[in-house]
């Protein structure tokens, strides 16, 4: 490079490109944090629903246990709730079957023999 | 081949070494400031975002990835029409605006790759295997567009802005290479 293209460039070089304005991460930050706090809210909301329906089902499954009890209680029999424990107690034993069944039908349908039943009122009709 | 990602500190320094003269860039890539500083606003804040980013020749990259995008929302805004009165891409040292608007008119007035390759030139700080890279042009080209004032004008570049002309004449003279 010459003395000129010198000159040039030290001409040129008394020139600057303007300034800029600063680097705008604030915004950026803020959309971090709220998208931080966002997230920590739905883990808490997710945590907290788990932990609910949990204790739900816990209470459920006792609550249903403990009426499975007393039914077996007053009845005398436990009550065969599943296919395969019914399916099995008609294989070996039908009289206690149709004891059980017996007592669910009691249980399951409307009484018949009372004097408000229904078929009581249709008799009169 | 990007490595690892570049740290916030970084990414501010180059933010702070290159900045000004990536936005001079844009400007004189066609944008006006205003567009020029929110491509550069966008590139780094890009830049902070990817998982893995580390260019081996930042300054390269960032002139490169500038130069796109402005030729990108030039190409997407061909149909605008500037309504706002043209802002000064420079500062002079010693405050002189007429020093400034001179030279600005002289460069917005050199065919396109003329002025970009003498922007990087002066004031990106690259080489000019740099520049042929970043303007995907060969060497030789690079270097023919690099214009240098003629001998008896040289001098009037260092004058002040009574040379105006003659400071245009030497700046569109055919090349003298480097």
């Amino acid at each position: 490079m010459d003395r000129h293209d010198e000159e040039t460039e030290r001409y040129l070089r008394q020139f600057r490109p303007r300034a800029i304005r600063p680097l705008a991460l604030a915004p950026k930050a803020g959309k971090m944090l709220l998208r931080s706090l966002a997230f920590a809210a739905a883990v808490t909301l997710f945590a907290a629903a788990t932990v609910w329906f949990a204790h739900r089902e816990t209470m459920r499954r006792t609550e249903t246990a403990r009426l499975q009890s007393a039914i077996a209680n007053n009845t005398g029999v436990q009550r065969y709730v599943t296919t395969v424990e019914l399916t099995r107690l008609a294989l070996n034993d039908n009289e206690k079957l149709d004891e059980i069944l017996a007592e669910e039908s009691r249980q399951a349908l409307p009484a018949v023999q009372g004097k408000q039943s229904t078929l009581r009122v249709l008799a009169k009709d | 081949m990007p490595t690892k990602r570049l740290t916030l500190d970084e990414v501010r320094s180059l933010y702070e070494k290159h900045g000004a003269a990536l936005v001079g860039y844009a400007c004189s890539c066609g944008l006006d400031r205003a567009s020029a500083e929110d491509v550069m606003q966008q590139l780094f804040l890009k830049m902070l975002g990817e998982k893995t980013f580390a260019p081996r020749a930042p300054a390269a990259y960032l002139f490169r990835a500038i130069r796109n995008a402005s030729l990108n929302m030039r190409r997407d805004r061909h149909r605008e029409t500037d309504l706002q009165p043209p802002e000064s891409w420079f500062s002079h040292v010693n405050g002189n605006h007429d020093e400034v608007a001179t030279l600005q008119r002289a460069l917005e007035e050199l065919p396109e790759e003329q002025r970009e390759t003498v922007f990087l030139k002066v004031w990106s700080g690259m080489t000019l295997q740099e520049i042929a890279d970043v303007t995907e042009t060969p060497l030789n080209t690079v270097a023919s567009r690099i214009v240098t004032p003629c001998k008896s004008c040289a001098s009037t570049w260092a004058n002040t802005s009574r040379n105006e002309d003659k400071r245009w004449t030497a700046m569109t003279r055919k090349p003298n290479v480097i």
